[in-house]
């Protein structure tokens, strides 16, 4: 696969743009997660409305070859509905923190959902075919009197409108006190964590009322707690390895053969403060938003509030690469901190072949950095570049010293629009960027 | 896959009955279950444990991170005088400005909090850090620069400056207010405006050694009071609190208290204005029920 930037690769282009143009954002709409299924066919987003909507990818028209499938809504249901915890006295939100898909097995598709507290399994199936003919019951569904049926009739199928079916097939509830960060299904298939604060549950896909904790960092005091789980998540083919990330900055490696509870990990990941980069918020900035494995399982990459690290699994004392996401918010910490963006959670993706990473910024900025030739790209989903096919035009923030032209100042940046959620298709170069309200759908150009 | 799933369906397939006979299945839990010490929990709300190994760990990480932060601190005012050229004792004016802003900003961010809404507890958890990171700095800075100053009595060209900043510093990080239950005096230090050095002068300067503890006070009342789950808080109660009168001492196990706080914050504020802070609402309670025993003498003797 071809690597992130310009040059002599590709140019990324516009594909589709979905969500409401409207200046004021309704808080409900807002896209809380994105994610593709594992052959990429299918699309899922999550809103902070408890909603989810999933788009799948339509084959591409013979008549029109320059045109690749555009993704089309192919559902859409209530995932979870605003609670209320009448022995807290604490509302629970409906917003959808997670989506992970199940590797497909039959004709439907399985994905979990999940707010703070509530994990959800929902089947979505297509049903193209009803029976008809019965007549045990009367035209408004109501059951006849069946003395007075006097001949049984045998149903017949018939065909008729395409009918997509989301249904909830499990409800994995009780079993958090803390938010719920991360969902993640295991290799096995069988099996999936879900993390929260201070704990991380292993549950089987078929079993709603128990689950296993296998991490607890919960101090018996709660004063001394001074650090929590921040995300987590399994290997991609060893159903026995996960890993969590911690708000300050560490992740540890479990094995789940070593111990039942895997309160003492296997392996540390950690980079070494540089003292010289220390102020009040090194902690803050340091502590990572997301993990995620490649898809060999060879590396992990993990994001905090500056920058984005891959970490060889085989050593712990250092990352590999470590690519800076937006330095120039460095001299803007105290600002950030005080309206507050500082505590943004910003998520990281894989391509493909792992030879590539994306991740989110500020402005509608997102950032892609090439692991072979070191090359980065800024870009940016707006509205005013969502013509067809156009191409992308790679953005840049000035840092310091004079602004040249095409550059944006470092203080003409808009902080409310915020990227934190980007996902790339698991085999080709589609990358779907969730900008508030709106999801953005990029390919590469093809020449 | 691996033994370890071989055990787990195993062991889900004889709790629900099966004719599977597995002795090795330890991985499923009742509440009760007792396992390596810890309490597992399959269908509570996660059944807190203790620290065990981390516990360890974090005894002996903290004089290490205490030194690591008194050494940041160095080296922090070390870097800013090094930015602000020949003029090292405006540059520490800076330093401690921010310092000043950041510590002013982390006690606000955690009091406003929303009412019915549980906080993140991330967030929290990092705005405290930041406070204790503060609160270190500041400790190892009294001793030095403070003290001194205190003793020069003003002689020091900078140290009118200083000691109002250091006056107002101490103020929101010693939180009177919290400590003794005082309202009024809790509200000016949170507020982004910093309290004006005449209030700030009125308050009692608390010794250092109360400093800690008050500060700690603070930092619970505030911190992670919503986050306490209330079925936590039953387990966590030590009833040793409740056969004792001593009002300190209930203080000391006091981060049970935020919970009515968390549970009516508004009225908390409200209702009581400024005669009781949030975190003391045991006297509070105590003082309602006084007062409502001599509303009832009065009602039923008329």
């Amino acid at each position: 696969m071809a690597g992130v930037a310009g040059g002599n690769d590709f140019q990324w282009c516009f594909s589709q743009v979905k969500g409401a143009i409207d200046e004021d954002v309704a808080e409900a709409d807002i896209i809380s997660t994105v994610e593709f299924n594992y052959s990429g066919e299918l699309l899922a987003t999550g809103d902070k409305g408890g909603r989810v909507v999933i788009f799948q990818h339509e084959q591409e028209s013979k008549n029109r070859p320059h045109l690749r499938g555009e993704y089309n809504v192919y559902s859409t249901f209530q995932s979870h509905e605003p609670e209320f915890d009448y022995l807290k006295s604490l509302e629970i939100e409906e917003k959808i923190n997670k989506i992970r898909w199940l590797p497909q097995q039959n004709a439907a598709h399985f994905l979990l959902s999940t707010n703070d507290k509530t994990i959800k399994l929902w089947k979505i199936s297509e049903r193209d075919k009803r029976a008809e003919g019965y007549n045990l019951k009367d035209e408004d569904g109501r059951l006849r009197d069946p003395f007075r049926i006097t001949s049984l009739r045998v149903p017949v199928l018939m065909p008729m409108d395409l009918m997509v079916e989301a249904s909830p097939r499990r409800i994995f509830a009780n079993a958090h006190t803390y938010h719920i960060n991360s969902i993640s299904v295991n290799s096995d298939h069988e099996t999936y964590l879900s993390a929260d604060d201070l704990r991380i549950n292993l549950w089987h896909l078929e079993i709603t009322d128990r689950s296993f904790n296998i991490v607890d960092i919960k101090p018996a005091n709660m004063e001394e707690l001074t650090e929590v789980i921040t995300a987590a998540e399994c290997h991609p083919h060893q159903c026995n390895v996960f890993v969590y990330s911690s708000s300050k900055g560490t992740i540890r490696l479990c094995d789940m053969r070593a111990a039942a509870l895997c309160d003492r990990h296997s392996k540390f990941f950690e980079e070494p403060e540089d003292p010289s980069s220390r102020s009040f918020f090194s902690e803050i900035i340091s502590s990572i938003s997301d993990v995620k494995f490649s898809h060999s399982g060879r590396y992990m990459m993990t994001r905090d509030y500056l920058s984005v690290k891959v970490w060889d699994l085989n050593m712990e004392n250092r990352p590999v690469e470590t690519y800076q996401v937006h330095e120039y918010l460095r001299s803007k910490l105290c600002s950030l901190y005080e309206n507050d963006c500082i505590f943004d959670k910003f998520e990281c993706c894989w391509n493909g072949s792992d030879s590539a990473i994306m991740t989110g910024s500020y402005n509608n900025f997102f950032r892609m950095f090439d692991r072979n030739t070191r090359r980065d790209i800024t870009l940016e989903a707006s509205r005013e570049s969502s013509k067809p096919r156009a191409t992308l035009k790679p953005r840049k923030v000035s840092t310091g010293g004079k602004r040249k032209k095409d550059e944006i100042s470092v203080d003409s940046l808009d902080f409310n629009k915020k990227i934190l959620h980007t996902a790339w298709h698991p085999k080709d170069n589609v990358i779907a960027v969730a900008a508030t309200n709106n999801l953005y759908i990029f390919q590469d150009k093809i020449n | 896959m691996d033994c370890t799933f071989l055990t787990l369906r195993v062991s889900i397939a004889e709790e629900r009955g099966d004719e599977t006979k597995q002795t090795k299945t330890r991985r499923i839990h009742t509440t009760h279950d007792t396992f390596q010490g810890h309490v597992r929990s399959m269908l509570g709300r996660g059944v807190k444990r203790k620290w065990s190994c981390l516990e360890e760990l974090e005894a002996e990480g903290l004089p290490d991170a205490a030194e690591e932060k008194q050494q940041s601190a160095s080296d922090e005012s070390a870097e800013s005088g090094d930015e602000a050229g020949l003029l090292p004792p405006r540059s520490d004016m800076s330093h401690l400005q921010q310092r000043q802003l950041v510590l002013g900003l982390c006690l606000e961010k955690l009091q406003r909090y929303q009412a019915g809404m549980e906080l993140s507890l991330r967030r929290s958890v990092l705005l405290i850090n930041t406070l204790r990171q503060i609160q270190e700095e500041m400790r190892s800075d009294g001793v030095g620069t403070c003290t001194s100053d205190v003793l020069l009595n003003g002689v020091h060209p900078d140290s009118c400056l200083l000691r109002d900043d250091f006056r107002e510093e101490d103020m929101p990080v010693t939180c009177p207010g919290c400590a003794e239950g005082d309202a009024e005096s809790l509200s000016p230090p949170l507020s982004p405006e910093f309290p004006s050095p005449e209030a700030a002068g009125d308050q009692q300067k608390p010794p250092p050694a109360a400093t800690v503890s008050t500060f700690s006070d603070a930092v619970n009342a505030m911190g992670y009071l919503s986050d306490l789950a209330l079925d936590d808080i039953f387990e966590d109660i030590d009833t040793s609190m409740y056969e004792t009168s001593d009002l300190p001492s209930a203080w000391s196990a006091g981060s049970l208290w935020p919970v009515s706080v968390s549970l009516w914050p508004d009225e908390d504020v409200k209702m009581r204005p400024g005669s009781h802070s949030s975190a003391g609402s045991l006297q509070s309670c105590l003082t309602d029920l006084n007062e409502l025993d001599h509303i009832m003498e009065i009602l039923v003797k008329s």
